[in-house]
């Protein structure tokens, strides 16, 4: 018997081609769009949870304030991992890592073997604890020797692979313009997601000895990143008290002995590495970190697919049903029982289900290169279901089948079987009445369940729109500076190219696509350093924070900066011994003084004082993300330290200006990788985070939009089959054509405007918290509601339109004749 | 086999009334061959679908082979007209989804046949209403008279002792009217009982009693052949 239910069930589903395939895809672009965001979601919780014993591991952070301002970064000073192994055995291992600039090179990052330079894109340096905390799997080496030597490496096995190809590479040595490394270890990059971004670790004691030493005693540096491991019976809050009483303690004697005021604190703080990945309030993380809130939203909104697209199924199986009526009334009349009706319905339910199913996760499974392109990962569809908890999903969806399976089958099923069979052939009335009484209106049903699918749908129209315009605004914001057609140029970090860098500037400039150059410790978008200035007189302490750059000659005119008082830098000012400043309009307000120009300003530089004054004010320059209020920035006149080289060429010569710097470059420094990158784009992928969300909710809304279109196309499909009679009967009385259709769209159409107003008050308010994680944002007004149901509206109309303009164009006397 | 007494039945809505039947008194035969003629509205379907079971009656009784429908719920009404009643519409009434072999199996299929003792049945009826070459066909690829000649045998393929039509021939031409009603009657002579809803004169004088309904009162009854 069951057996008949689906050969009956799939002949009825292949007769009736329109309506299954329009379920199917439906149902399947739904569950394939859900696969997708869970995916994503799923990966993003995993960071930092494969570890052994992760919830004993911590990060170290600092929190400090001077004069009110309060600053969060991920930095620490060096020693701390030091102290924790020294001071607390509650502490089973303690390491530092240090802080590396993606955008960085050092030394290492051109190494050469055989005669060929190889570039190793991200490095980072770590003592022989790191790997005893994270337990990368090493496929060559032993984890636990593998940092402890000076002058060796552990690399990834994809850097492995490049290098030495297939040959073992433990043993073998790396050349680099400073010194040799012996590689120590080889890792995998696990596939399980982690903070950490890098492709190789130089032990800790490669340093020089100078430096580690000054490393060592510096309690205010903020160098590296420190992790420590707890043991399991250690209280994680007694251990931030004692710490931070300890460190205090030393905090202090430091001050006193240096004979330094400070109106402010120092802190640090333990935060669990399973939360890294979700911290974007730091400065100096990771870039990958992703703000938990776009988690939730997507999680919102994947439910929020899933609910329409069932919707739809459950809508369709609606509409259908009353179709069926008469199907149901023959059937009673032949003899089935409710129970062998409701096992038929229920039956065809699920052969759509699983097939739209199997369709949706072999769309995820075809579409996933493309997916990871999107955002950014590496994830497989088998992998993300059979491990880590992705189980729990597999059989979410199993549940989710069944459970629309037997909403969508339940409707003919249970409501309809329960009526009288003389009534139920005498009828396609949509009430169904009981005792003369209305006691159910599928109509109202459906229109309900339209209502829910369009508020989504609108909802995520409206807020790509007000996504976009916000994007929009902070592409074309007013930064204080032109940010086109510029070079950024990462330069060796070694003295023989630093005397080097006036000629090869001038070099650089001699090309005719080129307009001008500079150079510059730091350039917008990269990172900042942040130093206390003494302002005014250095007897009278006037101790301030503030932002800091080291620029070259004409770093401004190049930038295009404007200025609002006093000069821009030039070489016959510069003074070894005395410093000069251009500040922003910010830094003038900060620091409040009547005039600027010619106030001194001096600043503790290897322990001794360094005088200087301001020379020139410039418009605000905004040298971070717009996320932030623009803060106040110190540039100081420093054209020895040339970290950058920016070169500004020409409109649409992009490619003429990258082939002379090559040119150039090549000939100053022989067996090294020309590090670029172009400024606009850097300064894009500070809002890397919000541009895939706003490229994710475009894809979303279409999706949306898509689903919901389909189902209205279906549901129009039912109501023109019920109304075909009663439309030749208006065209015979003289309809208008168009009249007739906007008849047929009306009813939909208003459900759409009252989705429209519920949609937008709920978009309003979740919006508004969006734009408020912005300092500078665009209002919400009331066009893109307006715009958003507009959008809408006209695709409905469109939809239902192309549906009913064939029955409505049909001559009369073909309609009336219809037996619907 | 089936007998009627004061049967009424009426239809109510929020505020109007309407009586469809009014003490019907009917008794029916083993073998008879029974015509309900009358005016549209008079009560001709309604009392066809109370006597098929798949109707209430409102107060009256009836009761069918003995047995009082009214006391019956609607799992053993199902169960009786399953083994017992055959129905034959105007309008059809065959499953587009299904093939013209599926539609006449069905009955069978509600009544738990195997698969093997099914398909030798309708191979049977197929033969016998000379419709084998088409049941691989769909509903809507036949005329309206093989359309009623698969309803035909849709109703007769679990040998049912009553067969009920409701204007078979509405929806035909004259010459496919006429094959149904020789069907009807062949089949009659073999020993199935008939009550067929008519408006035509000559599809009633195919059958043996003629029962006139007027505003749901039967108003006369002739014996074919007689008057």
């Amino acid at each position: 018997m069951v057996g008949n239910y689906f050969h009956t069930g799939f002949k009825v589903l292949l007769r009736q081609k329109g309506y299954t395939l329009l379920n199917i895809i439906g149902l399947a672009m739904g569950i394939a769009v859900f696969t997708f965001i869970f995916l994503f979601i799923q990966s993003e919780i995993r960071y930092d949870r494969q570890w052994t014993d992760h919830q004993n591991i911590y990060r170290i952070t600092s929190e400090y304030s001077v004069d009110e301002t309060v600053e969060n970064i991920a930095l620490t000073p060096f020693r701390l991992a030091d102290d924790f192994m020294k001071e607390f055995p509650q502490v089973e291992s303690a390491t530092n890592m240090f802080f590396t600039d993606p955008s960085d090179i050092n030394d290492v990052s051109s190494v050469t073997y055989n005669d060929v330079v190889y570039e190793i894109p991200d490095i980072t340096l770590s003592g022989p604890n790191f790997f005893k905390i994270f337990d990368y799997d090493f496929v060559e080496g032993n984890a636990d020797l593998a940092l402890t030597k000076a002058n060796t490496m552990a690399i990834s096995s994809e850097i492995a692979y490049m290098i030495f190809g297939d040959e073992p590479a433990v043993g073998k040595s790396l050349q680099t313009v400073v010194r040799e490394y012996t590689i120590s270890g080889v890792f995998e990059k696990k596939c399980n997601p982690t903070h950490h971004n890098f492709d190789a670790v130089v032990s800790v004691s490669s340093l020089e000895e100078s430096s580690l030493a000054r490393l060592k005693r510096d309690w205010y540096w903020l160098t590296c990143y420190t992790y420590i491991k707890i043991n399991d019976t250690t209280d994680i809050d007694n251990l931030d008290v004692a710490f931070n009483d300890f460190a205090t303690q030393k905090r202090k004697e430091v001050l006193q002995d240096e004979e330094i005021e400070l109106d402010g604190y120092f802190m640090n703080k333990f935060e669990p590495i399973s939360h890294v990945h979700y911290n974007t309030s730091l400065q100096y993380d990771s870039p990958t970190n992703t703000d938990r809130r776009y988690l939730y939203i997507f999680g919102i909104i994947a439910a929020f697919i899933l609910l329409t697209a069932s919707i739809n199924y459950i809508n369709l199986a609606t509409a259908r049903s009353l179709k069926r009526i008469k199907e149901i009334g023959v059937r009673k009349v032949i003899g089935a029982t409710k129970k062998q009706l409701i096992l038929q319905y229920i039956s065809e339910s699920i052969i759509i289900t699983t097939i739209a199913f199997i369709l949706a996760l072999s769309v995820v499974e075809l579409l996933m290169p493309k997916f990871n392109e999107l955002v950014g990962k590496e994830l497989t569809l088998v992998e993300s279901i059979f491990t880590g908890g992705g189980i729990y999903f597999g059989i979410l969806l199993l549940l989710l089948m069944l459970v629309l399976a037997i909403i969508g089958g339940s409707f003919p099923a249970f409501v309809l079987t329960s009526f009288k069979p003389a009534n139920v052939l005498k009828g396609s009335s949509l009430l169904i009445q009981k005792n003369g009484k209305q006691v159910f209106s599928a109509g109202f049903l459906r229109k309900f369940l339209v209502t829910v699918q369009y508020i989504v749908s609108i909802g995520l129209i409206i807020s790509t729109l007000i996504i976009y315009a916000q994007m929009d605004f902070l592409n074309s914001h007013d930064l204080g500076f032109e940010k086109d057609n510029i070079f950024v140029i990462n330069t060796p970090d070694d003295t023989t190219f630093e005397k080097q860098v006036p000629k090869f500037l001038k070099t650089l400039a001699k090309d005719k696509s080129i307009t001008g150059v500079s150079s510059a410790m730091n350039v917008p978008g990269y990172t900042e350093s942040k130093m206390l200035f003494y302002v005014g007189d250095t007897l009278n302490h006037n101790i301030q924070t503030l932002n800091y750059y080291n620029v070259g000659y004409n770093y401004f005119e190049l930038l295009k900066a404007s200025l609002l008082k006093g000069s821009f830098f030039s070489s016959e000012i510069y003074d070894e011994n005395y410093n000069h400043y251009i500040i922003n309009e910010a830094a003038a307000e900060f620091l409040a003084l009547d005039s600027v120009i010619g106030i001194s300003l001096s600043i503790s530089f290897d322990e001794s004082f360094r005088e200087g004054k301001i020379v020139g004010v410039i418009k605000n320059f905004h040298f971070s993300s717009l996320h932030n209020e623009v803060e106040p920035l110190v540039f100081l006149l420093n054209p020895n330290n040339s970290r950058y080289v920016i070169v500004k060429y020409r409109n649409g010569q992009y490619n003429e200006a990258l082939k002379h710097i090559r040119e150039v470059w090549d000939s100053f420094n022989e067996g090294s990788f020309l590090h670029y990158t172009l400024l606009d784009t850097k300064l894009e992928s500070l809002y890397k985070g919000d541009n895939n969300m706003l490229s994710l909710f475009i894809y979303f809304a279409i999706f949306v939009i898509l689903i919901s279109s389909l189902g209205l196309y279906g549901l129009t499909s039912y109501l023109i089959q019920q109304r075909t009679r009663e439309i030749g009967i208006r065209r015979v009385l003289g309809g208008s054509e168009m009249r007739i259709l906007t008849m047929l769209a009306i009813v939909y159409l208003r459900v759409v405007l009252f989705a429209g107003i519920i949609s937008s008050v709920i978009v309003y308010f979740l919006m508004n918290s969006w734009l408020n994680s912005f300092a500078y944002h665009i209002e919400i007004n009331v066009w893109y509601f307006v715009a958003g149901i507009l959008m809408t509206v006209t695709i409905a109309f469109i939809t239902v339109s192309i549906r009913s303009f064939k029955v409505v164009r049909e001559k009369p006397s073909v309609s009336l004749n219809y037996s619907g | 086999m089936i007998e009627t007494f004061n049967l009424t039945k009426t239809f109510k809505t929020e505020s109007v009334e309407t009586i469809a039947l009014r003490d019907v008194n009917l008794k029916v035969e083993k073998g008879d061959f029974m015509a309900i003629m009358g005016p549209s509205g008079c009560g001709k379907t309604t009392l066809l679908n109370i006597l098929g079971t798949i109707d209430d009656i409102t107060s009256g009784s009836y009761a069918f082979f003995g047995q009082d429908i009214s006391k019956l719920n609607e799992k053993q009404k199902t169960e009786l007209r399953k083994r017992n009643i055959g129905f034959v519409f105007q309008n059809f009434n065959l499953i587009e989804e299904l093939s013209v072999y599926e539609n006449i199996e069905l009955p069978l299929v509600y009544l738990g046949w195997k698969k093997k003792d099914r398909t030798t049945r309708v191979n049977e009826v197929v033969n016998q209403l000379n419709i084998s070459h088409r049941k691989d066909l769909f509903p809507g690829q036949l005329s309206g008279g093989q359309q009623q000649r698969v309803a035909v045998a849709r109703a007769i393929i679990a040998k049912p002792a009553l067969l009920l039509a409701d204007e078979p021939t509405g929806n035909l031409d004259s010459m496919h009217g006429e094959e149904v009603m020789m069907l009807l009657n062949d089949l009659n002579k073999s020993g199935t009982t008939i009550i067929m809803v008519t408006h035509s004169q000559r599809d009633a004088s195919y059958s043996r009693r003629v029962v006139h309904l007027f505003d749901g009162q039967i108003i006369n009854e002739n014996i074919v052949g007689l008057s």
